[in-house]
């Protein structure tokens, strides 16, 4: 058996409010693919940063070659000969490859940095790994998976015998990925231990030698990669055990839809279609729930169906209307409301009173506004948000508070207090109950049903198994910008969903 | 008894407004300040609304409301105390007498040369106007200074060539000059929207070309040294386009004294009213604050740019014919008065509130007015206002820095209480 390298006893993270790790006690082998298996906040990351020397344990140690280690920042681990590549680069865009390899680390004497040999080092390096790479060229001018390169080289070149990838596929295309894996596989040939972190079934079963399976924490599981099936993974990575929450009657739906999407294509910041294709329809009367796994298409879609995102290609039709080419005041006034999952981004304005959160968006209609909508009226504007105040229990000091004082479940119903109140026709919800406490979630999700009783379309997006299974009346999952699946939520289970989000092909008989 | 709330609105206003023309237009009469009582209906106005609040929303609305007050007031008034002190060192450790040179920009800021104080405060008010304006949509318009020189082209421009009764033609110039300051924000807001070009870049360097531009205007206006006796100056403007002097219905005030800083109350005022009473100044506020949260309820961000940057065009280029019309009564060259750079410290001091900057604006008058009869009658370097203005601008904008402690203060606490929690978890484990 090979030596380990690297070890983990008992280690507890523990943040003010979340056990992000519970007693993780995991080996890393020298020369091995090791994959960290998890969905969001399964304590993955948390786990990495430790190691990496960003967090410091509650509890437990590390071992590396057998021997106990602490490190009180990166540079230790660094020193140790460990290497992380983040999900988001952390390189400098307007520098070289080479000039970024060597930050903090440049040779030369005192002040003076010796670019030659800076140059021909990483020449050298990237020869001897087969990563090629033009070590003249700015880093703006890379490609995503080219900018990668750099930042395993920038590993390398600090000479990193153990390197941590971080979600490495997440922002690569179908052929970077390979290509990666290729430099990953030629990296672990010559004595590399490499863990990957990962939500992603088949990414695991493509490079790794060996998975843990994390949920909520804790090690749920330990597989040899060649003795487990994508199938197992996903089960033992969401859990077997489906809890419904709220009991839920499943109606019978009719009628024409009332907001429909045909081959939606939507491209993100980086140029890439991450809505790519999507077609989906919502009745009156019906929650229609997004289950994905974030980053496949979800905050593109919902900020296209806003109008706060230009659609590439599709039609978006809102009670027979076509309204892709809209703006969203235009969608606003036709009576579509939108919970945003950032609420702190794009749904509140934080240093503004309850009273004005509650009117944006309407502040040039009454009662928010009077003489035409020209000038506001603060008294009208008060007094409904009074009301509303009233009718949702938001708890705050009254209608003049500011927004940002208030803890996140009350700021949740200031959003809700606003869009829910102004007759929908089509609701879209991203994500409604991240980061709140449970007492929050449960009000939301009755308000959420309150309107699919009130004949609202529903679309929900949401990253939790167990809110789109609470809600649903139909569940559609995405996955890369696509539905790639329909169910009704009687007819499956959190394991069949999970196998299906995260890229599992439908099983032919 | 129900009428009386409305009496002491009515009456709260009759006295600011009066005490407001009798303060600014006070000036000196034989060494001796004139309507300088004026300042005492002011506070006089302020007492009556306070009464008004305490008999409508009673007692502990009143209290509130002055402790709100004296949190606003609280880091403005620390900078300014702190500088005097910090100047006040500097001046002993110099050789100067700190408390003659005290007293007398005191008594010349405030009392003999407050006529040259309210002149000073006037353009500065306008441009920091802009600055604010700006500032609450998020944005930085650091080229107040080229608007102002706008302003004050297109005034004496228009004032040379209108022949019109003062009645018509003055409101005509005041928009006309206006105008141009909004049209040189145009480009700005422009790029911004188009390209995302930072409009500190883009105003900053069109406030040099305007300023280039004023000698060849000069020249075109009668300032041209091969025909004129005086040269680098426009031809003087005709009387009937003057502002107003206070001089013609207070015969006490100082002759030099225009009714500009009473426009700039005015525009304050309104200014007020558009930012906090208007939806345009609740969109404009909300893209300055969250503008993604804004554009998620249908707000234009750009379409608020635009507003912003065109307004504060409009503020800046005030000031430029308060200058030509209310002052000078013609454009000079090389007018090294930098108003425009000024009233971004007045608008920073204000922290942006439209109703802040008149106070701001007249403290930073008094400072430059005091601190000329100060170094003329003691001798002592008025660089020394120089530094006090520095200290007192660095002290009220690191008010971030007093949060930064606040925050960190909190911060350490809560870490505390954590830490000692899970040891006590930890031995209740064990």
């Amino acid at each position: 058996m090979a030596q380990t390298v690297l070890e983990t006893r008992h280690i507890v993270k523990q943040f003010p409010k979340v056990l992000a790790n519970d007693d993780i006690n995991i080996t890393l082998q020298e020369g091995e693919i090791l994959c960290l298996l998890g969905e969001n906040g399964a304590g993955k990351s948390t786990l990495m940063n430790v190691l990496y020397g960003l967090y410091q344990p509650t509890a437990g140690e590390i071992l590396l070659d057998g021997k106990s280690v602490a490190f009180s920042s990166p540079r230790d681990a660094i020193d140790k000969g460990l290497g992380m590549v983040h999900q988001h680069f952390m390189l400098v865009e307007t520098l070289t490859v080479t000039e970024n390899i060597i930050l903090g680390a440049e040779p030369g004497k005192g002040p003076q940095i010796d670019y030659k040999t800076a140059r021909r080092q990483v020449q050298e390096l990237s020869d001897r790994h087969g990563l090629r790479i033009d070590p003249d060229e700015k880093i703006m001018n890379l490609s995503v998976g080219l900018q990668q390169r750099v930042e395993i080289l920038k590993a390398l070149y600090r000479h990193a015998k153990i390197l941590i990838l971080d979600e490495p596929t997440a922002v690569l295309t179908p052929q970077e990925v390979e290509e990666l894996f290729t430099v990953i596989r030629g990296l672990r040939d010559k004595g590399v231990s490499i863990i990957i972190i990962t939500h992603k079934l088949d990414e695991v079963k493509a490079i790794s030698d060996r998975v843990y399976i994390l949920r909520r924490g804790r090690v749920e599981g330990e597989q040899r990669t060649a003795d487990v099936t994508k199938e197992e993974l996903a089960s033992i990575m969401v859990g077997r055990d489906v809890v419904l929450t709220v009991e839920r009657t499943s109606r019978k739906v009719s009628g024409e839809p009332v907001f429909s999407i045909e081959d939606l294509v939507v491209r993100d910041d980086r140029g890439v279609p991450s809505v790519n294709g999507l077609s989906l329809e919502v009745r009156p009367g019906e929650v229609v729930g997004i289950a994905g796994v974030d980053g496949n298409g979800q905050s593109e879609l919902a900020e296209a169906i806003m109008g706060l995102r230009p659609v590439e290609s599709g039609s978006m039709r809102h009670l027979g209307e076509d309204i892709s080419h809209l703006s969203t005041r235009e969608r606003i006034h036709r009576n579509i409301s939108y919970v945003p999952a950032d609420r702190h981004r794009f749904g509140l304005v934080l240093p503004f009173t309850v009273a004005e959160n509650i009117a944006i968006g309407y502040h040039d209609r009454a009662p928010n506004s009077k003489f035409r909508g020209w000038s506001l009226d603060y008294a009208g504007m008060t007094k409904h948000a009074e009301a509303l105040i009233g009718d949702f229990d938001i708890r705050t000091s009254g209608p003049s508070a500011t927004a940002g004082n208030l803890s996140g479940g009350n700021q949740q119903k200031v959003i809700l207090a606003r869009e829910f109140t102004r007759d929908p026709s089509f609701l879209l919800v991203s994500q409604p109950t991240r980061g709140l406490d449970v007492g929050a979630i449960e009000y939301i999700h009755s308000q959420i049903l309150a309107m699919r009783d009130k004949e609202v379309a529903v679309l929900m997006i949401s990253l939790e198994l167990e809110e789109i299974f609470s809600l649903a009346d139909r569940i559609l999952v995405l996955f890369e910008g696509k539905v790639v699946k329909e169910v009704r939520p009687e007819a499956t289970d959190e394991r069949e969903i999970g196998f299906y989000m995260t890229g599992g092909k439908e099983r032919t008989a | 008894m129900k009428n009386v709330p409305r009496l002491l609105t009515i009456l709260g206003v009759l006295l600011s407004v009066i005490g407001l023309v009798l303060w600014l237009g006070a000036a000196v009469d034989k060494g001796q300040p004139a309507y300088f009582w004026g300042l005492w209906l002011l506070v006089a106005a302020v007492g009556v609304h306070m009464v008004r609040v305490y008999l409508v929303s009673g007692r502990r609305e009143l209290v509130d409301l002055i402790r709100r007050s004296a949190r606003k007031m609280m880091v403005p008034l620390l900078g300014v105390g702190a500088a005097i002190v910090i100047g006040g060192i500097l001046m002993l450790v110099t050789g100067y007498d700190p408390v003659r040179a005290y007293g007398a920009l005191i008594y010349g800021g405030l009392v003999r040369n407050w006529h040259i104080s309210v002149l000073n405060a006037a353009p500065l008010i306008f441009t920091a106007l802009s600055v604010a304006f700006a500032f609450k949509a998020g944005l930085f318009n650091i080229g107040a200074e080229g608007q102002y020189y706008m302003g004050a082209m297109a005034a004496t421009w228009l004032s040379l060539r209108l022949t019109l009764p003062g009645v018509v033609s003055i409101p005509l110039i005041f928009v006309f000059a206006g105008l141009f300051g909004v049209l040189w924000n145009i480009v700005p807001a422009y790029l911004k929207v188009r390209t995302g070009a930072h409009e500190v870049i883009t105003t900053m360097m069109l406030a040099h070309t305007a300023r280039y531009l004023s000698p060849i205007f000069i020249r075109a206006n009668g300032g041209d040294p091969a025909f004129s006796t005086h040269p680098y100056v426009t031809d003087t403007i005709p009387e009937t386009v003057w502002l107003p002097m206070f001089k013609d219905f207070l015969p006490r005030a100082n002759y030099r004294v225009h009714t500009g800083i009473l426009l700039a109350v005015v525009v304050a005022l309104v200014i007020y009213y558009i930012l906090y009473h208007t939806t345009i100044g609740f969109e404009i506020r909300a893209v300055g604050e969250n503008k993604d949260a804004a554009r998620a309820q249908g707000i234009s961000v750009g379409k608020n740019i635009f507003r912003a940057l065109l307004i504060a065009g409009f503020l800046a280029a005030l000031a430029g014919f308060n200058q030509v019309n209310g002052l000078d009564h013609r454009l000079f060259e090389n007018l090294q008065a930098g108003y425009g750079w000024n009233g971004i410290s007045v608008a920073l001091l204000a922290g942006g509130h439209p109703i802040g900057v008149v106070f701001t604006g007249l403290l930073w008058g008094t400072l430059d007015a005091g601190g000329q009869y100060m170094s003329r009658t003691t001798q002592t370097p008025s660089a020394i206002v120089e530094i006090v203005k520095g200290t007192i601008l660095f002290l009220v904008v690191a008010r971030y820095i007093y949060t930064a402690i606040g925050n960190w203060y909190r911060r350490r606490k809560q870490k505390k209480m954590i830490d000692s929690s899970i040891a006590a978890a930890e031995q209740v484990g064990a």
